[in-house]
């Protein structure tokens, strides 16, 4: 066949091309068979799993967490459920249209910017507005048609039992953040969930996270479901079972707040095994705020409600590290108690003079005598016998400087100085002076509340030093017991029974006759000591370490009043309010106070 | 010429049955494709019917086609051609705007696209002309009057506007022009010349992507940013390259392959002009379009926009494996992830419930369909009927590859229908037509004048 008119040789040529084209033509269908291969045999089940992923989404329902109780069982914590508003974002809208956010805007009377999320993929929902009523809910869903992409889902929101009294204790919840999911991802914890914030809520998250659930659904292109395949339930977390005492809780608190200025810390631990009773910091939170925008105040106030001051704050132990100084003395010096000093009010060391906090002086005072009207001068001899390193070693005995290891989260260490210190940081030589200072608990010696709590539980204890604990035990859904306490014996000091007995007999003597008679209950007998520290920012702090009843102790008080003043005149009353509440006792605090016993001895 | 037999006698003695078979498995894969595409808009019926309606008008206008021989559109080409022009001119004037395009003639009860059929006048217009310049093809003049016939078109064309018609028109061409006898040596030079003209923008587009290049500190990106702000730059590699060509034009002259220094003076004119041309094609797109180029490279770069259409089309054809998802199982398909889907994208939809094996079905199909209309081309009685046929069997060639290339990420996306798939009434009338020209050839090969 060839071209009519045409010669065969003008033909050929146009052979030649033709075959050239179809080789071509045909190359290009190769081609595009080799990358059928490719995409539908080589990486099908690559593209299969990811059109799966892009089709099913797992509706999220938030488990409420586990529920915190007292030790009468009576909750602390509890759920309620609060709705929420999400954007699903769909086909190519990542945010919900202006038009939508104006309407939700109008509906709910709220300002509502919706945050862009970066890292958007398919399936990550967009919070628009939280904790709304029941009506603001249904009005949404009435409008559910303009509002496109926007649905209200069910979610459990923490409900604080006292929350002022409890706010340290318990903690709070807030949505983690993105430093914390990039620490806790491999624990299983994402974007968008809640974590405990201080406290029991903080410690213990980990039981009381519950297991979410939510519908795994089958959505279209616009995001509407189209099928649903199966349900999960979401479980609620384990129930903590804390020994806090709420009536207790709430003494410590009301006694704390009515005080002289309101600030400061009280910790109650159960001396027999070390449980915390009550724990209070103030000024404290309401817990139930946690998320909305009043939170924000506390978090600009200069005093530091957020603060855990029970464990976190760091005071001079002031004169109950007489404690400390007694017991070393005793043990190392030989003490007659039938000799005494005489106390002038001042003393005199070098060309500097240290006064004691009478200013008239207490006269001629024996050991006992000097504890309980916490004489500095006979402190300050007992520190010039002893040395510094003599106090030092004492201190750490008595775990100063050490965490309790209680479990709360944050809990400082406090500061024992020594010479060493002293020349790293100041280039200055450690005096006597010093060690004077050192030996009344002032200067850089630091502890925390929760530490002088466990000191004087084991001085209860006569040496055995327990561990704090708040959580007693935590039980599962199932009813398991996942978590059980056991009481531990940090370690026992080993002092002689002759400073123990010593130690005892001048505490009760601070209350019966000293300085901490403001906390004297009739039928109870009651041990303590009081002291006050040297605050370089304004007013001392008032301190008072006791427990009762004192031959068979049952519980341990630590009360610091910050800036409260003396710690005999301010922090015995907190005490004593909760000695109260323990026992039992009427209101006789009038009567204690009107008999002052003054002994200048 | 005499001869007795009736029309269908002689049609049914043209018919060649491996062009239609393929033809027909062709549409009617199309048809359970765009069923199941339209399936969950709730419209299945009416798209289904409205194909197959055009299918049917294009069986009868096929019919009309073929009995009309061809030769008159030869004779007639001057008129076929002010016919295109006016078909293309009035789209402009009565035509309705959708999506900022002007493509549609609107008639109340159906809407057309008068460049379905301009495109085949096109293919008549320019083998007549090439068939009646056969002696002076490798003449510069017969270049210029070939894009001078193109340019009436490209221009009508660009001011609807659809870029994606143009790609094809301008593919089919040059094959044209390389069939008839055109100067191989000009037509690399023109291809030469609209590669480097679209090229260099999109390459620059493209190196920007590049991790080592978006860091302005390092040489590579410092060259390609003062390539991008300044003018002079992108002269001096114009000139390095016109600079290249002569130095191994004279190398080559000095190892004895003595080649006319005319070639090397026209390659670097089409370098200089290219690149001259780049510039001003990369200060007249739009910084979407420029981005629309280059992101099937890198869709995930921007998942929600550009690059959807790419990642959503390819995880519906890889998701196909094998043996598909099933008809009307298709997840990308029925749960609407797969943008245009019963037009454009109808390819996925294929390769998603029909699998591998069906998808590959539809390449060989075409490919059937390419291979008959090339022998048609072969065996046609005279040089006119040869370029007509192989004008349309690479028309079908450019868009199917170009609509497949797409959807499988291995082109930029545009819109190109897959001609007998895709659910379009014009498209489907003018693919039959166009078939009915094939067999107008084909009947009058053994015609003798």
């Amino acid at each position: 066949m060839v071209w009519q008119k045409e010669s065969k040789f003008i033909y050929e040529i146009f052979l030649e091309k033709h075959k050239i084209i179809l080789v071509f033509f045909a190359l290009l269908f190769i081609l595009l068979s080799v990358r059928l291969f490719y995409l539908q045999i080589l990486k099908g089940t690559h593209y299969r799993k990811v059109s799966d992923q892009q089709r099913m989404y797992n509706t999220h329902e938030r488990a409420p967490r586990g529920i915190i109780y007292s030790d009468n069982g009576s909750m602390m914590v509890g759920n309620d459920f609060t709705y929420v508003a999400l954007f699903y974002p769909f086909e190519q809208q990542e945010t919900p249209s202006d038009e939508t956010i104006e309407q939700l805007s109008k509906i709910l009377k709220r300002d509502i910017k919706p945050t862009i999320d970066r890292g958007w993929r398919y399936g990550r929902v967009v919070k628009l507005a939280d904790n709304l009523t029941m009506e603001e809910m249904f009005k949404i869903q009435e409008k559910k048609l303009i509002l496109s992409g926007i649905s209200v889902v069910k979610e459990p929101r923490r409900v604080y039992f006292y929350p002022e009294q409890n706010s340290h204790v318990t903690g709070y919840t807030g949505e983690i953040n993105a430093e914390e999911v990039a620490r806790l991802y491999e624990q299983g914890y994402k974007p968008g969930d809640y974590v405990g914030r201080g406290g029991i809520e903080q410690y213990y998250d980990r039981f009381l996270q519950g297991t979410d659930g939510g519908w795994q659904l089958e959505v279209n292109a616009k995001g509407n479901q189209t099928r649903a395949f199966k349900y999960i339930h979401p479980e609620i977390g384990a129930s903590v079972h804390s020994t806090i005492s709420q009536q207790l809780q709430n003494a410590a608190y009301d006694a704390l707040k009515n005080s002289a200025t309101g600030r400061g810390a009280v910790v109650v631990l159960d001396t027999k095994t070390g449980a915390v009773k009550a724990l209070v910091s103030l000024p404290g939170f309401d817990t139930n705020k946690a998320g909305t925008r009043e939170f924000a105040k506390y978090l600009k106030d200069k005093d530091l409600p957020l603060f855990n001051r029970a464990l976190q704050a760091l005071y001079p132990p002031g004169s109950i590290f007489k404690i400390v100084t007694f017991a070393a003395a005793v043990e190392l010096l030989d003490i007659n108690l039938k000799e005494t000093e005489i106390c002038t009010g001042s003393f005199e060391l070098g060309d500097r003079w240290y006064a004691c906090w009478l200013k008239s002086g207490h006269g001629r005072v024996n050991l006992i005598a000097a504890m309980a009207q916490s004489c500095n001068i006979y402190f300050y001899d007992l520190a010039l016998k002893l040395g510094v390193r003599n106090i030092e070693r004492f201190a750490r005995k008595f775990y100063l400087g050490e965490r309790t290891g209680i479990d709360l989260p944050n809990e400082k260490k406090g500061f024992i100085p020594n010479p060493e210190w002293k020349k790293m940081k100041t280039k200055m030589s450690w005096l006597q002076g010093d060690t004077l200072i050192f030996a009344i608990g002032q200067g850089a010696l630091s502890v925390t509340p929760i530490q002088m709590a466990d000191m004087i539980t084991a001085v209860a204890n006569r040496g055995v030093y327990l561990r704090p604990y708040i959580v007693d035990n935590i039980i599962n859904i199932k009813g398991e017991e996942v978590f059980k306490h056991t009481v531990r014996t940090r370690d026992t000091i080993e002092l002689s029974e002759e400073t123990w007995d010593l130690l005892y007999e001048s505490l009760v003597e601070t209350v019966e006759n000293g300085t901490g008679r403001r906390s004297k209950l009739s039928g109870i007998k009651v041990a303590g000591k009081t002291g006050t520290a040297q605050n370089p920012h304004g007013e001392n702090h008032a301190w008072f370490v006791t427990f009762a009843p004192a031959d068979n102790p049952e519980i341990a008080i630590a009360v610091i009043v910050e800036a409260g003043g003396g710690g005999g005149l301010n922090a015995v009353p907190v005490a004593r309010k909760i000695y109260e509440s323990y026992f039992g006792i009427e209101d006789i605090e009038e009567e204690a106070v009107e008999k002052p016993k003054r002994k200048n001895r | 010429m005499i001869n007795e037999k009736s029309f269908f006698h002689r049609f049914a003695n043209a018919i060649d049955i491996w062009l239609l078979a393929s033809l027909f498995a062709l549409v009617l894969i199309g048809g359970f494709a765009v069923y199941s595409a339209s399936f969950n808009y709730g419209i299945s019926s009416k798209y289904v019917t409205v194909q197959t309606a055009a299918f049917f008008l294009g069986i009868v206008l096929m019919l009309f086609t073929a009995g009309f021989n061809y030769q008159y559109y030869r004779q007639l080409d001057k008129a076929v051609y002010i016919f295109s022009i006016l078909l293309l001119v009035s789209v402009l004037i009565f035509g309705v705007t959708i999506n900022g395009a002007k493509r549609w003639i609107n008639f109340g009860f159906f809407s057309f696209q008068p460049v379905e059929i301009a495109k085949l006048a096109y293919i008549l217009v320019i083998s007549s002309f090439l068939d009646k310049n056969w002696k002076n093809i490798k003449k510069p003049s017969a270049l210029a009057y070939t894009f001078a016939i193109l340019m009436g078109h490209f221009i009508l064309i660009m001011a609807q506007p659809a870029f994606s018609s143009i790609l094809p028109y301008f593919l089919v061409t040059l094959v044209l022009l390389y069939v008839a006898g055109a100067e191989r040596f000009y037509l690399l030079c023109i291809s030469l010349f609209c590669g480097l003209s679209v090229g260099i923008p999109l390459l620059i587009e493209f190196l920007k992507l590049q991790p080592f290049v978006a860091n302005p500190s390092s040489y590579i990106g410092y060259f390609i940013n003062s390539l991008q702000s300044n003018v002079i730059g992108i002269f001096y590699v114009a000139v390095v390259i016109v600079a290249l060509i002569f130095v191994i034009w004279w190398l080559l002259w000095k190892f004895r392959v003595k080649i006319s220094i005319i070639y090397a003076v026209l390659l670097g004119f089409a370098v200089m002009f290219g690149f001259m041309a780049s510039m001003s094609v990369e200060k007249s797109l739009k910084d979407y379009q420029r981005k629309r180029m280059v992101v099937f490279l890198y869709p995930e770069t921007d998942s929600r926009g550009a690059g959807y259409n790419v990642i959503q089309s390819k995880i519906a054809m890889g998701s196909g494996k094998i043996s598909g998802k099933g008809f009307l199982k298709g997840t990308q398909t029925q749960l609407g992830f797969l943008p245009e889907q019963h037009t454009d994208f109808i390819f996925s939809v294929i390769g998603e419930e029909g699998g591998w094996f069906f998808s590959q079905l539809v390449i060989l199909l075409y490919f059937i369909f390419i291979w008959r209309a090339l022998i048609i081309a072969r065996e046609s009685r005279d040089r006119y009927g040869s370029l007509v046929a192989m004008g349309i069997a690479a028309m079908f060639v450019f868009y199917a590859v170009i609509n497949i290339s797409m959807v499988t990420g291995l082109m930029p996306v545009a819109g190109v229908p897959l001609l007998f798939l895709s659910y379009g009434g014009s498209s489907m009338v003018s693919s039959m037509i166009a078939v009915g020209l094939l067999f107008s050839i084909h009947m009058r090969r053994y015609t003798y004048y």
